[in-house]
């Protein structure tokens, strides 16, 4: 098995780096995320939040690897995790459902206030490869060489929602709104059946971040 | 890419995550009072009404879709296998929690 582990301290507060947490697919440090679905969610009694996603990866097959074991290069991934607002913790668990027999992965993710209104993550990754065929140790070193080269860019996204929705709170706005495209309602929905409040036509975004972002969903994009 | 694993069911995600999201923001940041304990089961209980007001249709509706999606795709098994390897751990208690 191959371990890995990394704390990081975000200076903002807690809440709303769960909340970027949780909105960070879409981003575009994430294009090999290729769909996200929320499949099961609860309340606990204790007043949690408990949810599971279903979520679909594109992955690279190492030229290495004999590729009449993998099928396709997508993987299917659960993410299971539980919001505790009063004790301000985030535990999310991130396992790949496919592909065991090559490796299993599982990533546990923390996200606790600290003292000083800062958020401490805490990420730990286990990585196990039964395969066998003298490729398991390769094929472990593999995967968390991979996941230690893309821990930095997956904290590059959930930066980057971080300073959207600091953008966006600066604005004035009604209930609900906020200028990320996934929080608004798409032009493409006909009616949502939920009568939630609606600001009537959104201010001017921040440039910056926000017009990368913005650029980067422009409807001539194929994905 | 905010997409749904299936595309006819996307609008509906796209629906409820607007609607899910914006109650979400208030979820993280309880009101003061209800931080006391013995507030905590009511407020939760207020919470959790609302989410369901708001945001119970919609939530039906996409959960059937990504379901039958689910079917359609062969996901199942491989689902309900992870279910039973790593059921989902009953929450801790609160007195498991660190004060900040």
């Amino acid at each position: 098995m191959k371990f890995f582990s990394q704390s990081f301290l975000y200076d903002d507060n807690w809440p709303i780096v769960s909340l970027a947490y949780f909105l960070r697919y879409p981003n575009p440090y994430a294009s090999h995320v290729l769909s996200c679905d929320v499949i099961s969610r609860e309340h606990t009694p204790s007043g949690t939040l408990l949810t599971t996603r279903l979520i679909l990866k594109r992955g690279n097959v190492p030229r290495w690897f004999p590729k009449q074991f993998v099928s396709r290069a997508e993987s299917w991934l659960v993410e299971e995790s539980e919001v505790d607002p009063f004790g301000k913790v985030v535990k999310c668990r991130t396992r790949n459902l496919d592909n065991l027999k090559i490796m299993r992965v599982e990533e546990l993710v923390e996200f606790r206030q600290t003292e000083a209104n800062k958020t401490l993550q805490h990420t730990e990754v286990r990585i196990v490869s039964g395969f066998g065929w003298g490729l398991t140790k390769r094929i472990e070193n593999y995967g968390i060489n991979k996941f230690k080269a893309n821990v930095q860019r997956s904290r590059e996204g959930v930066h980057l929602i971080l300073e959207l929705l600091r953008q966006s709170r600066l604005q004035p706005m009604g209930l609900g709104g906020t200028p990320i495209p996934h929080l608004l309602p798409a032009a493409h929905v006909n009616s949502p059946s939920v009568p939630h409040e609606r600001r009537d036509e959104a201010s001017d975004p921040p440039k910056g971040a926000w017009s990368r972002f913005r650029s980067w969903f422009s409807p001539s994009s194929s994905r | 890419m905010a997409s749904s694993l299936s595309p006819e069911c996307t609008p509906l995600k796209t629906s409820y995550d607007v609607c899910f999201n914006s109650w979400f923001e208030g979820y993280l940041e309880p009101a003061v009072s209800a931080l006391q304990t013995a507030d905590r089961a009511a407020y939760a209980k207020a919470n959790a009404e609302e989410y369901e007001l708001k945001c119970g249709k919609i939530w039906q509706e996409y959960k059937a879709c990504v379901h039958k999606a689910i079917k359609d795709n062969g996901l199942e098994p491989v689902l309900q296998q992870a279910r039973e390897e790593h059921p989902l751990a009953t929450p801790p208690s609160s007195s498991e929690h660190r004060k900040a």
